[in-house]
C-alpha cells in the first residue's frame, strides 16, 4: 500500500450539516475516514448519505461545518480544485468523447501531456484495454462502470468518492464489481468513500461503515461490530434481520442482566446492552436469527443450561437449500425468525410442533425501549 | 416434405382465414402514409417539376413560353445577378452569426440559470411570432427611422461613424443600410435559432458538468470541451434554420434596405411579379437552391456532427 506523508489522506468532517430551506438533508455530522480506508455510508434513499459524499465532492455547499482532506480545509474550495474524485451512480461519462479521452480527462485538465501511457494502464487495471477507442454508449453497464472508476482513479486522488457506483447493475454483475472494486481498491491504497443502500454490499466492501439514517449517522463501526453489536433498533433492522422482544429488567448478576419476558427469564451480558438499566424498567432484547437452536419440546431437557430459551410453535418453514427458514409463533413474539443449518433435519420440526428456542446469553443484545421496534425494517428485502 | 403436409391438419383450414386482416395489417402504415405523400406531391413535387420545366423555357409573355432547352439561361442568370447572391449570402451569415452570438447565451440561460422563470422567457422568445413577419418588420422601420431616438443614441455615441467607415450604413442613416437589413433578418429568425439551441442544451445531462468539475475542469474549460460540443447539434440545426430561409428572404430588404441592399430574393420575387421573365426567375430559384444545397452539405460534413445527432 502507498502511504503518502502519514495522516494527511484522512477525510475531516467537523459538524457538517446541509439545510434544504426548512428539511435538513444531514445534521451536524462529525466524521473521519482515515486514509487508506475502505468507508461505507449506508442508509436507505433520502437518508443524507448522498448529499453527504456530495459535500465531501464539493458538489453541495454545506450550511455548516467543515470538510479536511488532511491538514487541507477544503470547505470553501469548488469541486475542480479538489484533490477528491467521484464516481458518479450513472457513471456520467462523456458521451462525445471515447473511453481513452473519458479516461484521460482529469490528466489533460491539469496540464499533463503525455497521457497515452498512463491511460493505457488504467484501462489495463480495469481490463478495457481493447475497448479504447469505443465511445461510452457501445459498451455495457459493467463496462461503462469500470471506465467511471478509472477516469477518477488515474487521477490518484486523496479520496475517491463512490455514490452507489455499482446501482445500475444486475445482481451478478454487482457481485462481481464488489469484488473488483475491493480488489482495486487494496491495489491502489487510496481512501474509497463508498455509499450504499444495499447492507450486503456494504458489509461486503467495506472496512468501516456507517449507518445512516434522518440525517444522522445512528451507528459507525467495522462490519461485524455493526452486525453482532447494533446499539438501535434502526442498525438492528437494516443490517440483515434481527428478533426484538419487549422485556423487563428483573435483576442483575455479576456482569449479566436478568429480564422478565413472556413469564420466562433471559440473561443478557451488561455490556451489550446499549441502553440504560434499571430494575423495572423496559429493555428491547435482540437476537439474530442464525444464533437461535431450535428443539423439539420432547426433547427440551437435553437444552444445556444457561441458555436463554423461549417456547412456542412453528409457525411456518421454508427450504431455502443451505438452510431452513423457520417463522416460530413464540409468547414474547408472534413471528420469531429462525434460521438453521441443514446439518442434521429434525423431521418432527413441521409447522404446527410445539418447539423451544434457545440461544447463548452471549449472542443477545440490547436496545433502549423508546425507539420504533419496526425502525429500519426494508419493504423490498431482495435488494 | 410428406409429413411436413401430413403433421398440421388441424391448422390448415383456419390459417387462409386468418391471413387477410394480416395482409391489411400490413399495408395500414403504407395508408396512413397516403396523406402526407399526397400533399408532397401535389405542393412540392408538381411545383418543382412544373419551374423546372419553366427555367428552360423560351418565349415572351405575349407569345407564350415553350421549352426549349434553353440552359443558357442559368449561366445569363448568375452572370447579371452574382452580386444579389454573393450579398444574400454574406448578409445571411452575418444574421446567422448574429443569432448564434445572441441565441446561444440566451438558450443556455433557459436551460440551465432560468429556474422558474423558465417558461416565462420561452414564451417571450416565441411571443412575437403571434403577430405577422410585415408587422414586426415594418416596426423596425420606425425604431430605425430617420432622426429616432436609436439612430440619434447611435450618433451621440459615435457609432454611426464606425459603421460608416465600414459601409454598413450611409452617413447619418441607418434605415436603407446593409445594416438594417442584416438587423432585421437576426431579430427576425432569432426564435429559429434559440429553439434547437435550448433543446439540445436542456438535453444534456447535468452530472456531465459535475463530472467535468470532479475532473479538475474549471468551469469555462467546462463550457469548452462539454457543454458546447454536446450542444453541437443545436448549433447545426439553428445556424441551418437561421441561415436557409434568410438568404431566400427579401421582406427585410425591401421594407428595411434600400436599391444597394437586394438580396437575390428581392430578384426573384421582381422577376417573377414584375418584369414577368419567368424563366430567369425559375432558374435563379434554382441556382439558389443548389447553393444552399451545397453550402449545407459541406457544413453538416465538416462540422461532423453526423454521429452526435
Amino acid at each position: 500500500m502507498k502511504t503518502n506523508d502519514s495522516g494527511s489522506g484522512d477525510v475531516r468532517l467537523t459538524g457538517i450539516s446541509k439545510t434544504y430551506g426548512s428539511f435538513t438533508a444531514v445534521h451536524p455530522l462529525d466524521l473521519t475516514v482515515p486514509q487508506g480506508s475502505f468507508f461505507a455510508l449506508l442508509g436507505a434513499s433520502g437518508c443524507g448519505k448522498t448529499t453527504t459524499l456530495r459535500m465531501i465532492a464539493g458538489l453541495e455547499e454545506p450550511s455548516s461545518g467543515t470538510v479536511h482532506l488532511g491538514d487541507l480545509d477544503v470547505t470553501a474550495l469548488p469541486p475542480y480544485k479538489r484533490p477528491v474524485n467521484t464516481v458518479f451512480q450513472s457513471y456520467a461519462l462523456f458521451p462525445h468523447l471515447d473511453i481513452f479521452e473519458n479516461v484521460a480527462f482529469g490528466l489533460r485538465r491539469r496540464g499533463i501531456k503525455s497521457v497515452k501511457k498512463q491511460v493505457e494502464d488504467m484501462l489495463e487495471l480495469v481490463q478495457l484495454g481493447e475497448q479504447a477507442r469505443k465511445k461510452p454508449h457501445q459498451l455495457s453497464g459493467g463496462q461503462q462502470q469500470r471506465v467511471a472508476v478509472a477516469r477518477a482513479l488515474i487521477n490518484h486522488p486523496k479520496v475517491l468518492l463512490l455514490d452507489e457506483p455499482l446501482g445500475a447493475l444486475d445482481l451478478k454483475l454487482r457481485r462481481q464489481m464488489q469484488l473488483e472494486l475491493k480488489r482495486i481498491q487494496t491495489e491502489v491504497g487510496i481512501t474509497f468513500v463508498h455509499v450504499t443502500h444495499d447492507q450486503e454490499e456494504a458489509m461486503t466492501m467495506a472496512d468501516t461503515v456507517a449507518v445512516m439514517n434522518a440525517g444522522r449517522v445512528e451507528q459507525l463501526g467495522s462490519p461485524a461490530d455493526l452486525y453482532e453489536n447494533p446499539h438501535t433498533t434502526f442498525v438492528a433492522n437494516f443490517l440483515g434481520t434481527s428478533n426484538l422482544i419487549e422485556a423487563e429488567v428483573d435483576s442483575r448478576s455479576g456482569g449479566d442482566i436478568v429480564l422478565k419476558a413472556g413469564g420466562g427469564k433471559l440473561v443478557l451480558p451488561e455490556a451489550r446492552c446499549s441502553a440504560p438499566t434499571t430494575t423495572g424498567g423496559k429493555v428491547l432484547v435482540g437476537v439474530r436469527p442464525e444464533k437461535i437452536s431450535l428443539s423439539h419440546a420432547d426433547d427440551a431437557g437435553e437444552i444445556p443450561e444457561g441458555r436463554n430459551r423461549i417456547t412456542g410453535k412453528i409457525a411456518d418453514s421454508s427450504f431455502i437449500g443451505v438452510s431452513t427458514q423457520y417463522v416460530i409463533d413464540s409468547s414474547v413474539c408472534p413471528e420469531f425468525e429462525v434460521y438453521a443449518q441443514n446439518i442434521d433435519r429434525d423431521a418432527r420440526l413441521v409447522p404446527g410442533a410445539d418447539v423451544v428456542l434457545h440461544w447463548s446469553p452471549a449472542h443477545t443484545f440490547g436496545l433502549d425501549a423508546a425507539q420504533d421496534i419496526d425502525a429500519g425494517i426494508q419493504e423490498e428485502t431482495a435488494v | 416434405m410428406a409429413t411436413l403436409t401430413e403433421a398440421p391438419p388441424p391448422l390448415s383450414p383456419t390459417a387462409p382465414t386468418q391471413k387477410p386482416p394480416r395482409k391489411r395489417g400490413r399495408l395500414t402504415p403504407y395508408w396512413l402514409l397516403l396523406p402526407g405523400l399526397l400533399w408532397l406531391v401535389v405542393f412540392f413535387a408538381l411545383p418543382m417539376i412544373y419551374q423546372a420545366s419553366t427555367s428552360v423555357q423560351t418565349g415572351s409573355l405575349e407569345q407564350g413560353y415553350k421549352v426549349t432547352w434553353h440552359l443558357a439561361t442559368y449561366w445569363d442568370a448568375l452572370s447579371a445577378y452574382w452580386p444579389q447572391f454573393l450579398r444574400s449570402v454574406l448578409y445571411a451569415g452575418a444574421a446567422t452569426v448574429l443569432c448564434l452570438a445572441l441565441g446561444y447565451p440566451l438558450a443556455y440561460l433557459i436551460a440551465f440559470r432560468a429556474g422558474r422563470w423558465r417558461n416565462l422567457i420561452m414564451i417571450l422568445v416565441i411571443a412575437p411570432f403571434f403577430t405577422s413577419f410585415l408587422i414586426r418588420t415594418l416596426a423596425w422601420k420606425t425604431i430605425l427611422a430617420d432622426g429616432g431616438p436609436v439612430v440619434g443614441a447611435l450618433n451621440t455615441l459615435h457609432v454611426l461613424d464606425v459603421t460608416s467607415w465600414l459601409g454598413w450604413t450611409a452617413g447619418d442613416r441607418v434605415l436603407a443600410t446593409p445594416l438594417a437589413v442584416v438587423c432585421g433578418l437576426t431579430y427576425n429568425f432569432l426564435p429559429f435559432m434559440i429553439l434547437p439551441l435550448y433543446s439540445s442544451l436542456e438535453r444534456i445531462d447535468g452530472r456531465l458538468h459535475e463530472a467535468a468539475g470532479d475532473l479538475y475542469a474549471r468551469p469555462s474549460t467546462v463550457f469548452r470541451k462539454v457543454t458546447f460540443p454536446l450542444s453541437m447539434p443545436g448549433v447545426v440545426s439553428g445556424t441551418l434554420l437561421t441561415f436557409i430561409p434568410a438568404s431566400g428572404d427579401y421582406v427585410n430588404a425591401e421594407l428595411l434596405g434600400s436599391t444597394d441592399t437586394r438580396m437575390i430574393g428581392n430578384v426573384i420575387q421582381t422577376q417573377f411579379l414584375r418584369v414577368l421573365d419567368y424563366p430567369t426567375a425559375a432558374a435563379l430559384s434554382f441556382i439558389l437552391m443548389a447553393a444552399i444545397l451545397f453550402m449545407v452539405t459541406f457544413y453538416i460534413r465538416r462540422s461532423g456532427t453526423e454521429d452526435l445527432v
